[in-house]
């Protein structure tokens, strides 16, 4: 066990965010995920001769966006370089990336966990093309590729070594995530390669303001191997460390079913990217009312709305999280709330009801079948005591669904489920359940109070549900003392 | 047949019925035939050439449909234009076998003018030469002398028009490639203005100087020419949206101009002294006719061709990198890993100038050097066309010899590449400004001709266009 407590991880990411875009960043190919191998593919995406890139302005229209929204500079003058380097999946023998100027310089995120509320500090955000896929494990003697993937717009989102620990990473990128799907830039699935980072590990000597020699990570695409690959990481520097060793500048890959990094290359050999300004590409010149106009139509943020749904709904901050995690779950929770002022109702009801049961017919919250006035009619009717939450969410609700167009009320009473409150009828009942139990009563009197649940539920059954329970739990405590 | 030297001379003994186009394919045909020990075609699209010519007669004769404005255009195609369905092999071993998926723009646009494309000329690898001799396919041979070279790169392509196997030739110029071959073979040989024709489907030598272009028997055809390839094209990011100016209605003019040379490019002594004293000769003549020239100092004389060949490897280095044996072209049999693909697929598919500049590109953009290097001839060439841009705010044209000497032997600068390149001196100056520029036919030395040219600013290939044409009337 390597002792690494007297050290302080400083971590820095380079997350790629795969862009929503209809077709690639410089040509026409359709840039969807999941199609058969290299059929989304074309003269241009293949390298041939001849071919030129033309830049997809929806790519940059996206990373403006992103810019916008964390806070960045939108550098209006901005270029691409071409990074030389032969890979089979890379056709051209470069990528074309902005290296000297980036669309987005600067902004921050916060992140928030048990034990830590900070901003990270973004370095900048440049557009780039992803490339090929290659694929080593399903041919004995071949490496296939697979270039549907060549020419994918990407950003990349360089951050400061800001981060301290593995969890720091898993909020930022779930942070990330949210944020994409919110600007509708990109899908954030990170199966699917959407969304993917590479992760720069250092140690330090605690109290030590000079950073440490740092390893890169590539290519971690998921939150559990981003955590295992830093968790190793720590763990085989401190050693290093600890022995009076010194750590070199490597460039590491991550092997998920062994849980150990490995060096892809030690920087002796490491690529001279040979980064120059793309000749074919002019260099982008963006007006001011362009980045403006982007800035005027973004959609409310999580953050914004988080702090909206606690602080003007008064919702708790674990139902405002809830809530805000997805964009369609939240603009579905606003929606209602222009109904009914019964903020606490509409998240409870959306928690524990409206969103299982999209999740559960795998249907977007947006198709749920019920109006946003039954909701809050249902919703209502709870609040105003006519039936109780348990009959409400257990029966009324699924009855609902079977008839989205019925009014609650109309519903609740063809059912039989208006509650009681008359004074006779609970009376009665709570007469007989004290009556029926004398050894309970006496164990109540003598102080198991917490009986007083066990007396509740035998009236409630009693009544199938319709009695009120506040006004039994009153009658009860009264007649028991 | 008599040898036509304008497109207007073949189009109105066509439709004077003097002429059919069937006839004046065949006229070619045999003329290719004749050459063929000049090294000319690599690939000769003879049958389809006699369709078109046939499709065409028929158009013409039944008179319903309007012939495209290059009826009667037969012209030849440098192996680095992409022409969809046809090899294209930019005279390199890498790339035989290869078919291009799609045509060049500027090929499309011929096409739907009814040019007939007669076939595929010879020229240096990659476009990577001045004297056609560095080809996959063996040297071509300049028809006006012994074992003269052509020039370069589009050697091939002067010979073609100058042989009369076509009446046009489309090529491309990254530092003289059109111009120089054009003056070596006595034809007339313009590289429009950087981005006026769209350079999609022109395979990439050095991408910010590289710009296709004419070499004709007339400044007319030069003319109608740009007119049809020119303009905005979606698929090229770098073309210019200025619109296309009616180049093809040349006229002669009165206009007095304001010209100016560049004392240090004619009084040098690596200039020879018959070019020398005739573009002398051509200054007076100007004089003579009213214009007003005055020769100037231009102090960047000296890092021309460094700064040229420093910015151009390093651009050629990168825009190989997808001849990689990998996707198409050749790929060597029997490697056993990828990096090894990749080392024996070029070592042998690229010849030794192209792995030459390759070297040298790298070597230019890599860490450590890359400041000394291309940093500084960026900024060289920066102020070489700031330094232009401040000439034509005086004046209208600049003239220059387009080559220090006349064509040599095959054979002869083998020993010395960096001699080849010194020789591109009169040319790069357009390439690196962006400027346009057309040489024509000055005079002849022991036989061989050699070249002027006249350069405008960008964009105003109009007025050079008549001004060279009101020269030649």
């Amino acid at each position: 066990m390597a002792e690494t407590s007297t050290y302080e991880t400083v971590i820095g990411l380079e997350v790629h965010v795969q862009l929503a875009t209809q077709s690639k960043a410089f040509c026409a190919d359709d840039a969807a995920f999941g199609a058969a191998p290299n059929t989304h593919i074309s003269a241009i995406s293949l390298g041939h001769p001849g071919t030129l890139p033309k830049l997809n302005e929806k790519q940059v229209e996206f990373a403006i966006r992103l810019g916008h929204a964390i806070g960045s500079e939108i550098n209006a003058n901005n270029s691409f370089d071409r990074k030389n380097y032969f890979y089979a999946d890379l056709p051209k023998g470069y990528q074309l990336t902005q290296d000297r100027a980036p669309i987005c310089i600067g902004g921050k995120v916060a992140i928030k966990g048990s034990n830590f509320n900070k901003e990270i500090r973004i370095h900048h955000v440049h557009m780039e093309e992803d490339a090929g896929k290659s694929i080593h494990d399903l041919d004995p003697k071949h490496s296939l590729i697979d270039l549907n993937r060549a020419g994918v717009p990407l950003l990349e989102i360089v951050t400061e070594p800001d981060f301290r620990s593995p969890e720091e990473v898993d909020v930022f990128m779930t942070t990330m995530r949210q944020l994409v799907r919110y600007l509708e830039i990109s899908d954030g699935n990170m199966e699917e390669g959407s969304l993917r980072c590479d992760v720069n590990i250092s140690l330090r000597k605690k109290g030590a303001a000079e950073y440490g020699e740092r390893c890169e990570v590539k290519n971690v695409n998921s939150m559990r191997f981003a955590r295992q690959a830093i968790e190793f990481e720590v763990k085989r520097q401190a050693n290093i460390l600890n022995a009076g060793g010194i750590i070199k500048r490597n460039t590491l890959n991550f092997d998920p079913a062994t849980g150990v990094t490995s060096p892809l290359r030690e920087k002796e050999d490491a690529n001279d990217y040979r980064y120059f300004p793309a000749p074919d590409l002019t260099p982008l010149e963006l007006s001011s009312e362009f980045i403006e106009k982007i800035k005027t139509n973004l959609p409310p943020l999580p953050a914004v709305l988080y702090q909206q749904f606690t602080k003007d709904f008064a919702l708790s901050e674990y139902n405002a999280n809830l809530l805000t995690q997805e964009k369609a779950v939240a603009f579905f929770f606003l929606r209602l709330s222009e109904q009914s002022k019964n903020y606490t109702g509409i998240a409870n009801l959306l928690i524990n009801k409206v969103i299982p049961f999209a999740n559960e017919q795998k249907i977007n919250i947006s198709e749920f079948p019920l109006s946003a006035k039954a909701l809050t009619d249902f919703v209502q009717l709870i609040e105003d005591g006519k039936v109780s939450s348990s009959l409400a969410y257990q029966r009324l609700f699924p009855a609902l669904i079977e008839s989205p167009d019925a009014s609650p009320l109309a519903l609740a009473e063809k059912l039989n489920m208006i509650q009681d409150g008359d004074d006779d009828f609970v009376s009665d009942l709570v007469d007989a359940a004290i009556a029926n139990n004398p050894d309970k009563v006496k164990a109540y009197q003598s102080g198991k109070k917490n009986l007083i649940g066990f007396f509740m539920g035998e009236i409630v059954r009693a009544s199938k549900g319709k009695a009120d329970p506040k006004a039994v739990n009153a009658l009860l405590r009264d007649k028991l003392s | 047949m008599p040898k036509y030297s304008k497109l207007t001379s073949i189009q109105n003994d066509l439709l004077s019925a003097n002429l059919s186009c069937a006839e004046l394919v065949e006229h070619y045909l045999s003329n290719i035939e004749k050459s063929q020990s000049l090294n000319v075609y690599i690939e000769v699209f003879e049958a389809e050439a006699r369709e078109k010519a046939s499709a065409l007669d028929a158009k013409l004769k039944e008179g319903v449909e309007k012939p495209g404005r290059l009826f009667g255009m037969v012209i030849s195609i440098k192996d680095v234009l992409c022409y969809e369905g046809h090899e294209v092999t930019g005279g390199s071993k890498i790339l035989t076998g290869f078919k291009s998926l799609y045509s060049a723009t500027a090929i499309e646009r011929l096409l739907a003018e009814d040019a007939i494309i007669i076939g595929r000329v010879n020229c240096d690898e990659f476009a990577m030469g001045s004297a056609n001799e560095n080809s996959y396919y063996g040297p071509t041979i300049n028809a006006l002398g012994e074992n003269k070279v052509p020039g370069g790169s589009s050697g091939a392509s002067a010979v073609s028009v100058q042989t009369d196997t076509c009446l046009a030739a489309i090529g491309s110029d990254t530092g003289g490639s059109v111009r120089q071959p054009a003056a070596f073979c006595g034809i007339i040989g313009m590289k429009p203005t950087y981005g006026r024709i769209s350079r999609y489907g022109l395979l990439a030598y050095a991408s910010s100087f590289d710009q296709i272009g004419t070499l004709t028997n007339s400044v007319e055809d030069a003319a109608i020419l740009l007119e049809v390839m020119a303009g905005a094209d979606e698929f090229d990011s770098t073309v210019s949206r200025q619109s296309v100016k009616p180049y093809a209605g040349l006229k002669s003019e009165s206009k007095k101009r304001k010209i100016a040379y560049f004392k240090n490019t004619i009084e040098s002594d690596q200039l020879d002294s018959t070019i020398q004293s005739a573009t002398f000769d051509y200054i007076e003549k100007l004089k003579a006719e009213g214009h007003e020239v005055r020769g100037l100092d231009f102090e960047y004389l000296d890092y021309l061709i460094p700064a040229y060949y420093v910015l151009t490897t390093a651009e050629a280095s990168s825009n190989l990198s997808r001849y990689d044996g990998v996707r198409f072209g050749y790929r060597s049999a029997d490697t056993r890993s990828l990096a090894e693909t990749y080392r024996k697929s070029r070592t042998e598919g690229f010849g030794d100038e192209v792995k030459r500049r390759i070297m040298l590109g790298t070597f230019v953009l890599s860490s450590g050097h890359y400041d000394a290097y291309y940093t500084k001839a960026q900024k060289v060439r920066r102020m070489i066309s700031d330094n232009i841009q401040e000439v034509f705010k005086n004046y209208d044209f600049i003239v220059m010899p387009v080559t220090p000497d006349v064509a040599w032997s095959i054979g002869e600068n083998d020993a010395d590449p960096i001699k080849t390149y010194l020789a591109d001196v009169y040319t790069v100056l357009a390439n690196m400004a962006g400027i346009p520029a057309i040489s024509f036919p000055l005079g002849v030395k022991d036989g061989m001709p050699f070249g002027i040219q006249v350069m405008s600013p960008a964009f105003q290939e109009d007025q050079l266009l008549n001004f060279i044409f009101t020269q030649h009337q």
